[in-house]
C-alpha cells in the first residue's frame, strides 16, 4: 500500500511541487482548496491525488518553501493554511524558467514528429 | 531546520485533523451539490483514499522517523531483555564488574595522572629531578632566565609545644615566594613576604587547615598568635586552603627556608631538597634543560671547596606533574592494562553469550525479514539492544566502581601521590558511559552480523532446527580460546605478584621483629645543643624503661630500619683515599645504644659489639660496619682494625665489628642507589653528625624488648618521658611488626589487586568456558543420541565433551603463555626474587586454568552422559 503511494510521488514531484507553489501565488490555501484550485485551472484534466498532495505540502513545508498555520475557515472551520515563503517564491521562479526550457525542448522534439505522424 | 525533538506525535495529530478537514470540506462541498449527507461522506472518504496510508507517508516526510525508530529499538530491546531474566542478569553483572572496575582504576589514573594540578597555569610548573642544597638554589635563582626556582624541603618534624601536650608535626621550608610562585592563596592572613626566607626574618609559620582546626579549635582570630616550634618562636601570619596538599599531603605547616650563607656546612653540603618552579612566559621546558646544563659550572664554581666534577650532572627539568608522581606512574598504568583485559573478557563473555541466542533468535529474526525489516534495521536493532545491555551494565558498574574506588583508596599505601585528589567526578562518569557504549557495540557487532544475515527461507522452512549456527560456533570458540588466553595472562600476572610477596615475606628483614616495641622520643634539636644535657636525658630515660614491669631491655637508636632515617655524611676510607674530583663515598650511619644490636637480634659476624665503654667521652672512637659495607670498602679483607673517618675530621676512627645487613632503607633494598655503605657508632659525644654539628643526634627511637602488655607499657612509656621532661612529645608507640608491616604495604597491595583481577578472570573465563560447552552439548543432542544408540558406551560420550572443552582450553593457556612471555616483562620493576618468565609460575597456572576449564566442562558432560537416545532422536 504505502509502496504504492511513494512510488506516484516520485512520478509527480517536480511537477506537484510547482503547480503547488504556483497556485500559492495568488494568497493563502488550504489542502483541500489547493487540490481544487489545480483541479479547475488546468479544466479537471489534472485531479491532484490527495495521497500525493499532503506528502507534497509536507515536504515543501520542511524545505522551508511554503509556511503553515491553523486558522479558522470562513465555515467556521479549523483549516491547516499554506502561503508562499520567501525561498518559495525565488524557487517558483527559477522552477518556472526551467519549465519553460524544459517544455520548449520537449516541444521542440515532439513537434516536427508529431505533425509527421498525424500527415 | 526546525527541531524534531519531542513534537513527533504532535505533528501526528495535526496531521490527522489537517486530513480530518479536508474530509470535512470535501463532504460539504459534495452536500452542497446535491448528495445526501451519509453518500457525500462515504465518497469523499473513497476519493480520499486510505487515511492512514497517507498520514503514515506524509509523516515521513519529516524524515525524523530514526529517533521513533530508535525509541521503538530500545522498547523492543527492552522487552526482550525483560523475557530473558536469567540472560540478561548474567550479562549485566559481568558488564558491571568489567565497567566497574575499569571505571574505579580509571579514576585513579584521572586523579593521579591526568588531572592538571590545582595551581595557576599548572602545564607551566616544573620540578627538577635531582635535590639541591640552598647555596645552589640561590645561585640559580639568579641566573635563570626561563624559570622561577623556588626551594622546597622534604617533610621535616618540628615540636610544638606550650599549648597543651607537646606534639610532633610534620612541616615543610619553603622559599618566600613559594605560594605566590604556585598562585594559590591563603584561607585566611597572608603567604610569605618576599625576603621571609633571609635569616632573622624567617620567624613565621604558616599552618594547614587541618591544623588549624585540630589543634587551634578553628580559632577565626589565629592569625597574629606566636607559638613555639622546636623552641623557637613564630608568629603564625596565615592559613592555607584545605585543598593546598603541596608538597605532601601530610604537610602540617610551612616555615620559611632560612638562608644563611654563614651556616656554610648547612648552606652548601646537607639542606638538600627538591627545586620547583614556574616556566617564564615564552619559555619552553627544553630551554629550562638546557639552562639547567648551562647553570651547573656556575654552580660548582660558588662552592667555597671543590666539588666532585660530576655533581648534579643527571639532574633535568621535568613537568611538576612527573616530578610529583614519580614511579607512580608505571604502576598505575600496569593496573589499567590489567583491567581493561578483565573488561575484554568480559566483553568476549557477554558476545558468547549473545551468540548463542542468536541462534535460538533465527526464527523471529527470519519472521521479521518477512515481514519487510531491512537487514540494517535488523542490525540496528540488536546492536541497540546490546548498547542497551551495556548501558545497564554501566549504571550497575558505577555502583561497583564507587565500592570498588573506596576500597582502593583504603588499600593503597597512604603516601600514593595525589590519591586525595581521585575521587568519581565528571570526567569518570564520562569514561564510563564512553566505555559503556563502546563496549556494547564491540561485543554486539559480531552476533549481530551473524544474525542479521539469517537466510529466511531456510530457517523459515526448517521448522525450529539451526541453520547459520555452524559459524556462530565457530566465533564462539575463538571468543572462548580468547578468553582462556587473557584470564591466563592476568592470573600468570597475580602469580608471579603473589611469589613475590611470599619471597618478600619469607626474606628476614636482617632484624627481629617480634616481642619488639617502638617509641620515637623527639625532644627538640636546641635540646641537645647544651653538652650533657641530651645524654643524660637518654641515660635516665633508658634506665627508668628497663625498669618498666614487662620490660625485658631497651636501647636507642636515631631511626628504625625501613626508612626510619639516619646520619648521612660523606667519609674517607684510610685504605682508599678518594682522588681529587672523584665522588667522595656517602654514609649512613645508625647512632645506637650498647643493646641495640643485640635486641634487635643483628649479629656480629666478626670482631664485637659496642659496649657502654665506647660511649665514654674519652673513650677511642670507634664504629662496626655492615656486612655489605665491609665487602665494598675491603674486599677479601678483615675489615676489623681497619680505619675510617667523617671527610671533615682528622683522628681516624677503628672499626670493631662486622654485623649482618639490615634493610635500611626498603623492603627490598638495603640502602639507597647513592649509599655506598652503612655503619653504627655509639650513642656519646662520638656520634657523627651529617650536619657537622657537635652535639649527640635529639631524636632517638626507644626499641623495647616486652614480655607483657604493650598499652600497658605505652600508658608508663608516656609518663616516664613526662616526669623527665615536660616539652618532649612521645610518638608512633608500635610493635616493630607493624612497621615492617606497613614497609610491606605497597607490595601487599598490588598483589592484592591483581589477585582480585586475575580471580575475576578465572571466573568469567570459567562461565565462558561453561557457556560454550553446554551450548555446544544442547546442540548435539541429537548427534550423542546416536552415538548411544548406536552403541558408544558413557565414558566415550563423557570423554568426548570433556575433550572438546580441554581442546578450546589448551589452545588458549598456549596463547596465554605466549601473550605472558610478552607481557609480563612490563611489570618486571614490581616483582622481587623471581623472574617475569619464572617457569614454575606459569607451570602453576597453567594447571589451574586446565583445571578449571575441565570443571566446567563437567556439568555438560555430565548432562551429555545422561543423554536418552530414546527422547534425544524424538528432540525437536
Amino acid at each position: 500500500m504505502k509502496q504504492r503511494y511513494q512510488n506516484r510521488i516520485e512520478l509527480l514531484q517536480g511537477t506537484l511541487d510547482l503547480l503547488i507553489l504556483q497556485t500559492l501565488r495568488w494568497g493563502a490555501q488550504h489542502g483541500y482548496g489547493i487540490a481544487l484550485a489545480i483541479r479547475a485551472n488546468s479544466g479537471d484534466i489534472l485531479q491532484v491525488d490527495t495521497g500525493s498532495l499532503y506528502p507534497a505540502l509536507h515536504r515543501l513545508e520542511r524545505q522551508r518553501l511554503i509556511a503553515a498555520e491553523w486558522k479558522v475557515s470562513e465555515n467556521n472551520q479549523r483549516v491547516r493554511v499554506y502561503r508562499l515563503s520567501a525561498a518559495g517564491k525565488k524557487k517558483l521562479a527559477s522552477e518556472r524558467s526551467r519549465w519553460a526550457q524544459i517544455s520548449q525542448a520537449i516541444a521542440g522534439i515532439l513537434g516536427p514528429a508529431g505533425e509527421e505522424s498525424e500527415a | 531546520m526546525k527541531l524534531p525533538w519531542g513534537d513527533g506525535e504532535k505533528r501526528k495529530k495535526e496531521l490527522n485533523d489537517e486530513i480530518a478537514s479536508h474530509l470535512q470540506m470535501a463532504a460539504r462541498d459534495r452536500e452542497a451539490r446535491g448528495e445526501s449527507r451519509d453518500q457525500a461522506g462515504v465518497t469523499a472518504q473513497r476519493e480520499l483514499g486510505n487515511a492512514a496510508v497517507i498520514q503514515d507517508v506524509t509523516h515521513d516526510q519529516w524524515a525524523w522517523t530514526w529517533l521513533e525508530a530508535l525509541l521503538q529499538d530500545l522498547r523492543y530491546g527492552a522487552r526482550t531483555l525483560l523475557k530473558n531474566p536469567g540472560f540478561t542478569i548474567i550479562a549485566v553483572l559481568t558488564l558491571a564488574l568489567g565497567i566497574g572496575a575499569n571505571t574505579a582504576i580509571f579514576s585513579l589514573v584521572n586523579g593521579v595522572l591526568l588531572r592538571p594540578l590545582p595551581y595557576a597555569q599548572p602545564e607551566k610548573l616544573v620540578g627538577t629531578t635531582t635535590y639541591y642544597p640552598k647555596g645552589p638554589l640561590v645561585v640559580m635563582r639568579q641566573q635563570s632566565h626561563t624559570m622561577q626556582l623556588v626551594g622546597v624541603s622534604d617533610n621535616k618534624e618540628f615540636n610544638l609545644t606550650g599549648t597543651g601536650d607537646p606534639v610532633r608535626l610534620i612541616g615543610n621550608s619553603v622559599s618566600a615566594d613559594f605560594f605566590s610562585m604556585l598562585g594559590a592563596q591563603p584561607a585566611m592572613g597572608r603567604t610569605f613576604h618576599d625576603g621571609e626566607d633571609q635569616p632573622d626574618k624567617d620567624r613565621v609559620v604558616i599552618l594547614s587547615r587541618a591544623l588549624w582546626e585540630q589543634r587551634f579549635q578553628a580559632d577565626p582570630n589565629i592569625v597574629g598568635r606566636r607559638i613555639t616550634l622546636e623552641g623557637e618562636d613564630r608568629e603564625i601570619v596565615g592559613v592555607m586552603p584545605a585543598d593546598f596538599r603541596l608538597p605532601s599531603p601530610k604537610t602540617e605547616l610551612w616555615v620559611p627556608l632560612d638562608l644563611d650563607p654563614r651556616n656554610t656546612g648547612n648552606y652548601w653540603g646537607d639542606s638538600y631538597m627538591q627545586l620547583i618552579g614556574r616556566l617564564r612566559p615564552g619559555a619552553t621546558l627544553e630551554q629550562a634543560r638546557a639552562e639547567l646544563k648551562t647553570m651547573r659550572p656556575i654552580v660548582l664554581a660558588a662552592y667555597a671547596w671543590r666539588m666532585p666534577v660530576n655533581s648534579f650532572v643527571n639532574s633535568s627539568i621535568v613537568s611538576l606533574e612527573e616530578a610529583i608522581v614519580g614511579d607512580a606512574r608505571g604502576k598505575l598504568l600496569i593496573l589499567l592494562g590489567a583491567v581493561s583485559l578483565l573488561l575484554l573478557i568480559a566483553c568476549a563473555n557477554v558476545a558468547n553469550l549473545l551468540l548463542a541466542r542468536a541462534t535460538t533468535r533465527e526464527r523471529e529474526v527470519a519472521v521479521r525479514v518477512a515481514l519487510g525489516a531491512s537487514r540494517w534495521r535488523i542490525l540496528r536493532q540488536l546492536i541497540t539492544e546490546s548498547v542497551l545491555l551495556a548501558l545497564l551494565g554501566g549504571a550497575l558498574g558505577m555502583c561497583v566502581a564507587v565500592g570498588g574506588l573506596s576500597i582502593l583508596k583504603a588499600t593503597l599505601p597512604p603516601d600514593t601521590p595525589r590519591l586525595a585528589d581521585v575521587a568519581l567526578d565528571g570526567q569518570v562518569l564520562a569514561f564510563t558511559a564512553v566505555l559503556a557504549i563502546l563496549t556494547g557495540v564491540s561485543f554486539g557487532l559480531v552476533p549481530a552480523l551473524g544474525a542479521s544475515k539469517v537466510d529466511m527461507t531456510t530457517t523459515l522452512k526448517s521448522g525450529g532446527q539451526r541453520s547459520a549456527s555452524g559459524g556462530n560456533h565457530r566465533a564462539s570458540k575463538m571468543l572462548v580460546v580468547g578468553e582462556v588466553a587473557v584470564s591466563m595472562i592476568l592470573v600468570i600476572a597475580a602469580g608471579l605478584l603473589v611469589k613475590s610477596l611470599w619471597i618478600l615475606s619469607g626474606t628476614s628483614p636482617g632484624f627481629r621483629s617480634e616481642r619488639v616495641v617502638t617509641a620515637r622520643i623527639t625532644p627538640n634539636e636546641m635540646f641537645c645543643a647544651v653538652p650533657g644535657r641530651c645524654l643524660a636525658f637518654y641515660d635516665e630515660l633508658l634506665q627508668r624503661t628497663r625498669a618498666l614491669p614487662g620490660v625485658k631491655n631497651v636501647a636507642a637508636v636515631n631511626g628504625l630500619p625501613l626508612g626510619g632515617g639516619a646520619e648521612i655524611f660523606p667519609g674517607v676510607i684510610e685504605a682508599h683515599p678518594t682522588p681529587d674530583g672523584a665522588k667522595v663515598p656517602m654514609f649512613w650511619e645508625k647512632v645506637v645504644t650498647p643493646d641495640y644490636l643485640q635486641i634487635m637480634n643483628i649479629p656480629v659476624l666478626r670482631g664485637r659489639a659496642f659496649t657502654e665503654v665506647d660511649a665514654a667521652p674519652d673513650a677511642q672512637a670507634v664504629v662496626i660496619v655492615s656486612k655489605t659495607t665491609a665487602e665494598h670498602f675491603w674486599p677479601g679483607q678483615d675489615a676489623v682494625g681497619e680505619h675510617f673517618r667523617p671527610k671533615w675530621e682528622q683522628q681516624w676512627r677503628t672499626v670493631v665489628g662486622v654485623v649482618g645487613d639490615v634493610r635500611e632503607f626498603t623492603i627490598t633494598q638495603n640502602s639507597a642507589d647513592w649509599i655506598d655503605g652503612v655503619i653504627y657508632t655509639p650513642y656519646g659525644p662520638h656520634a657523627i653528625r651529617g650536619s657537622g654539628a657537635d652535639a649527640p643526634p635529639a631524636e632517638m627511637t626507644l626499641v623495647i624488648e616486652t614480655a607483657g602488655d604493650q598499652v600497658q607499657i605505652a600508658g608508663d612509656l608516656k609518663n616516664t618521658v613526662a616526669s623527665l621532661n615536660h616539652d618532649v612529645p612521645v610518638s608512633q608507640i608500635s610493635p616493630l611488626k607493624s612497621w615492617v608491616g606497613e614497609a610491606m604495604a605497597e607490595p601487599r597491595s598490588t598483589s592484592a589487586l591483581f589477585a582480585v583481577f586475575a580471580a575475576l578472570a578465572l571466573l568469567l573465563g570459567a562461565v565462558g568456558i561453561y557457556g560454550v560447552i553446554s551450548y555446544s552439548v544442547a546442540q548435539r543432542t541429537r548427534e550423542i543420541g546416536i552415538r548411544v544408540a548406536l552403541g558408544a558406551r558413557r565414558q566415550e560420550v563423557l570423554l568426548l565433551v570433556v575433550g572438546q572443552g580441554a581442546k578450546l582450553a589448551l589452545a588458549g593457556v598456549a596463547i596465554g603463555i605466549a601473550g605472558g612471555l610478552m607481557l609480563t616483562r612490563l611489570m618486571s620493576k614490581l616483582l622481587f626474587g623471581v623472574q617475569a618468565t619464572d617457569p614454575l609460575t606459569y607451570g602453576v597456572v597453567a594447571l589451574l586454568l586446565m583445571f578449571v576449564a575441565l570443571a566446567a566442562c563437567f556439568l555438560p558432560a555430565r548432562r551429555a552422559m545422561r543423554v536418552d537416545p530414546m527422547v534425544a532422536l524424538r528432540y525437536e
